[in-house]
């Protein structure tokens, strides 16, 4: 068990709605996780068979080193972070809330626009973080 | 996951260690602090080498990080809780998950909290290895004092140098 059983009211289905939306309205979106800052998925939506729980872990590590990177480098906080590949991207984009720190990671074709996609999980993670 | 890699990690690096340690949601363990990314100290030795030291999360779920960090390594160090519901099983997933790398790397185990937690005993743990067909060096530790966790390093280090000498 996990205190993400118990979120507060209404966080997963706002996290779900949003993962599905972004999916939906993004072109080349081909999944949107949404997990704990340690790793377990909250939310996902996925265009393609993956595993999310997978993907959520992975998303937590890369966080988590990026945050020390930014920490190491004097740069404050960590943010977002983009791997950049040969057929698409991701990003992974913190959504730091008081009681659950969230990661929003995003997976992208590469007929999927960069600037939109940043756009988008920026604005999921101060929607989550406010919710 | 509790086994103490960071601690140990902490205890022995010559270098302020960098841990990727964020809060802990998994209320089946008492710990604040989880890592999911790597740790890393350095240890210097006397003979002026330096040895880097990587610590992984324990978690199945960060088995991606187990293949990436092995994949240079001169060799692996496992820690155990002995005080986790089923010690002998979280050691039995890292032998499978780190199989590959077994085969090639020399490795030595710690097992932690046997004072307050006396089974499973080190012979238990010998019997899962050689039920396994593999036998390797098994200590207790306590990973917060530096002399437990060098002894470990120590360990290791004998194994690969009697390793280059057969070869």
């Amino acid at each position: 068990m996990t205190i993400l059983d118990n979120l507060p009211a209404g966080l997963r289905e706002a996290a779900e709605q949003a993962a599905r939306a972004c999916v939906g309205d993004v072109a080349g979106v081909n999944a949107v996780v949404i997990a704990s800052v340690d790793g377990f998925d909250v939310a996902s939506s996925l265009r393609v068979q993956q595993d999310a729980a997978r993907i959520a872990a992975m998303a937590s590590s890369i966080s988590a080193i990026s945050g020390v990177v930014s920490l190491e480098a004097g740069l404050g906080n960590f943010r977002s972070v983009t791997i950049a590949t040969d057929d698409g991207f991701a990003v992974v984009h913190a959504a730091p809330r008081a009681d659950v720190e969230l990661v929003i990671i995003v997976i992208a074709s590469g007929n999927a626009i960069l600037a939109q996609v940043m756009h988008r999980v920026a604005a999921m993670a101060r929607a989550l973080a406010a919710h | 996951m509790g086994a103490g890699k960071t601690t140990a990690i902490r205890a022995i690096s010559d270098v302020a260690p960098i841990v990727t340690d964020v809060a802990n949601h998994d209320a089946s363990v008492a710990k604040a602090r989880t890592t999911v990314g790597l740790d890393y100290g350095m240890l210097a030795l006397d003979n002026g080498d330096r040895i880097r030291l990587f610590g992984t999360p324990g978690q199945a779920r960060f088995d991606f990080l187990w293949q990436i960090l092995a994949r240079e390594a001169l060799g692996l160090v496992i820690l155990t809780d002995n005080s986790r519901p089923d010690p002998l099983a979280d050691l039995a997933m890292f032998l499978d998950g780190f199989a590959a790398s077994l085969d090639t790397l020399p490795c030595v185990i710690g097992v932690g909290r046997l004072d307050s937690h006396a089974h499973p005993t080190l012979d238990d743990y010998a019997d899962l290895l050689e039920a396994r067909g593999m036998v390797l060096p098994i200590l207790a530790v306590d990973v917060r004092q530096r002399a437990d966790v060098v002894l470990l390093i120590d360990t290791l280090l004998g194994q690969i140098e009697s390793g280059l000498e057969r070869n």
